[in-house]
């Protein structure tokens, strides 16, 4: 089996690695750990912060005990163990602000400053691009930010391998890297970003190439990556958001004098895909790269900011969810599922196509992770479980009115005589109930909050996502009266709601409760703690009462 | 004979507000949360029934199924009756808790 590293960068990759964190929350990588790496020039994006905070809370959920992270399980929630490494390049210390400072341009004898000075003028222009802040990434200056970025990875290594000035974030990357260095052949690596925007576009070309020199360094050339056996995969993801243009008065200042400008997101997808196509260093370094992209009229993103300033970066930085960041996180699963097409000599390029009616799209549960091996009705067996699970938690216990949530089931399980549970802990609950509340939906007095599900439904509406449009109310009163075992667009995968000695009425909820005490969790789970019990227990009984054919 | 019907009336009326009770147990949907309502719900129709259960038989037993003969006949149809109540009342709490036990697991284990 391959061991599985995943590399974020920059915001949308960021976004798509909350996508890929909610696919192993449902369970979508069994008796796997992944290498997580976030990799940004901004650490404090907003986008960067909820993500980590979504892993930190996904391993708390798995950690039992002194096991940080818990272990990996399979056909549970939350199977995949999951390991964070945050990598961050620094540009906050005195001259490291922008590129004239950080190329140290005028430093050297006066010739070399000219040589400098010129080879600089060739390439960026330079009043705006050498002089803006890289706090805030790089502004869609691609040519700048690959440099920028590879210079980065470089100078860690060396201060790895030099032993002074090592910086938490540096130590980081070296144990992301040491892992990857160690699978080997073994290792499938698989990188999320953009190819529109800034940081994204300008590391996927050159991160396998900073990555092998970062290895060589450390090692003092005794050690490298090997790209006829490493197996790196990406998601070429053109542009599907945009957001308010700049003004010529935010751009009068210099270090917000580059500031990207969505209208050109199009046109920069466009040159990044023929620069993708044409460049041997992404031919060889990439196994498969999945083109990704919203071919209709893209979303504004920042509509509910209401300054006049366009959001460059920092914690403001926080845009919904889109699907496209979902399907890359299933181009993700794709890669590290197969088990073919790793031999080419030359990046295979993947696409597919969605059904298009009455101007907007249909997924079914097969366009996201396809129908081999009944993929598509796995995914759609656990993320519908996951998303039954959720209301029970946030609405029938209303952990997102602030009641205790899965601590009631809990209770309600112990008084249908299951009370096996009844030791896991409050502060353990609370944390099942903020990631069903970052997964879904909750309230701030009585404004609902759209949690990460509900955002990429509404991507997508009018068209059809998954599951009936009744499994999305947004007011408290819908939210009560939702029937949580009748999700689905297809009458067939609801729960049971036959009529029984014990359930004359008929209630699907009721009928669920009754599974639940037939049902146990089961020696192929590998699950031994009393949490990760209690979810294979939960996984097994909504599976059942959904009836998915997935043998 | 008439002692007969009495009894006959209490136990099928017992059994009758048992039905009630399991059916209004059943129909009460489950409750989530820190503070679920639905246990408390259930036994309290299991009481309110159990109450109104021995109305029933002696409101039947006096005024609907009243038999006809002697003074003698009807003064042993009426201690019949009494008598039916109180066992009418036990039955249905025997019962009761029988079927609670049986299904401990379910909504009818929240009587008990």
């Amino acid at each position: 089996m391959d061991k599985l590293f995943v590399i974020a960068i920059g915001g949308t990759g960021m976004r798509c690695l909350e996508s890929f964190t909610h696919l192993c929350a449902i369970g979508m990588f069994d008796n796997q750990e992944i290498e997580l790496l976030t990799l940004d020039t901004d650490q404090t994006n907003g986008n960067k912060g909820k993500v980590e905070e979504l892993i930190r809370l996904y391993t708390r959920i798995k950690t039992s005990g002194t096991t940080d992270g818990g272990t990996p399980n399979a056909n549970t929630f939350f199977s995949a163990k999951l390991n964070l490494h945050r990598y961050y390049t620094n540009y906050s210390g005195t001259g490291r602000e922008n590129y004239k400072n950080i190329t140290k341009i005028s430093t050297g004898s006066p010739e070399q400053q000219k040589a400098n000075k010129l080879i600089s003028d060739l390439f960026l222009d330079n009043n705006s691009v050498q002089e803006f802040n890289l706090a805030h990434g790089y502004r869609a200056q691609t040519h700048l930010g690959s440099m920028l970025m590879y210079h980065g990875i470089v100078e860690a290594a060396r201060n790895i391998a030099k032993g002074a000035d090592v910086q938490p974030q540096e130590r980081e990357l070296e144990t992301f890297i040491s892992k990857l260095e160690k699978a080997g052949a073994n290792a499938r690596v698989f990188i999320f970003g953009s190819v529109f925007g800034g940081t994204g576009a300008s590391s996927i070309p050159v991160i396998p190439k900073a990555l092998q020199d970062f290895v060589k360094i450390r090692s003092g050339g005794t050690s490298t990556i090997d790209f006829s056996k490493a197996k790196f995969g990406s998601t070429l993801l053109t542009e599907y958001f945009t957001f308010k243009k700049p003004d010529d008065k935010q751009k009068s200042t210099k270090e917000d004098s580059v500031i990207a400008d969505s209208s050109f997101f199009p046109l920069n997808s466009q040159a990044a895909l023929q620069f993708y196509q044409s460049d041997p260093t992404v031919q060889k370094c990439y196994k498969i790269l999945y083109h990704i992209g919203w071919p209709i009229e893209s979303k504004k993103v920042d509509e509910e900011n209401s300054g006049h300033k366009t959001i460059t970066g920092g914690a403001t930085q926080k845009n919904p969810c889109h699907i496209t960041e979902l399907l890359c996180a299933c181009a993700a699963y794709d890669f590290f599922t197969r088990k073919n097409g790793f031999d080419n000599a030359k990046a295979e390029y993947l696409y597919k196509a969605v059904e298009f009616k009455n101007n907007s799209f249909n997924f079914s549960f097969n366009d996201f992770v396809g129908s081999v091996n009944k993929a598509g009705e796995t995914f759609a067996n656990r993320l519908g479980a996951f998303f039954s699970l959720a209301h029970i938690c946030l609405s029938k216990n209303g952990a997102a009115v602030g009641d205790n949530g899965i601590k009631g089931f809990i209770v309600q399980c112990q008084q249908a005589k299951l009370p096996q549970y009844s030791t896991i802990t409050d502060d353990e609950c609370v944390d099942i109930n903020d990631y069903f509340k970052l997964f879904a939906y909750t309230f701030d007095g009585s404004k609902f909050i759209q949690g990460w599900l509900y955002q990429i439904r509404n991507t997508v509406l009018p068209g059809t996502f998954l599951f009936n449009s009744k499994a999305f109310p947004d007011t408290a009163p819908e939210l009560n009266k939702l029937d949580v075992g009748a999700m689905f667009i297809d009458g067939k995968y609801h729960w049971p709601d036959d009529r029984r000695m014990n359930n004359i009425t008929g209630d699907r909820y009721t009928n669920f409760v009754g599974e639940l005490i037939n049902t146990n969790p089961k020696d192929e789970q590998k699950v031994n703690t009393t949490k990760e019990k209690f979810l294979a227990h939960i996984y097994n009984a909504i599976t059942i009462s959904q009836n998915f054919d997935l043998n | 004979m008439e002692s007969t019907s009495a009894y006959i009336i209490s136990i099928v009326t017992a059994l009758v507000f048992l039905l009630l009770s399991a059916f209004i147990a059943n129909a009460i949907k489950f409750e989530g949360g820190s503070n679920p309502k639905d246990p408390g719900k259930r036994k309290m129709w299991f009481w309110i029934l159990a109450v109104l259960n021995p109305v029933a038989i002696l409101l039947l037993g006096l005024f609907a199924f009243v038999p006809d003969g002697n003074i003698m006949v009807i003064q042993k149809y009426k201690t019949a009756i009494y008598i039916g109540t109180g066992i009418g009342f036990v039955l249905y709490i025997v019962l009761g808790f029988v079927l609670s036990k049986i299904f401990k697991n379910g909504k009818l284990g929240h009587w008990f």
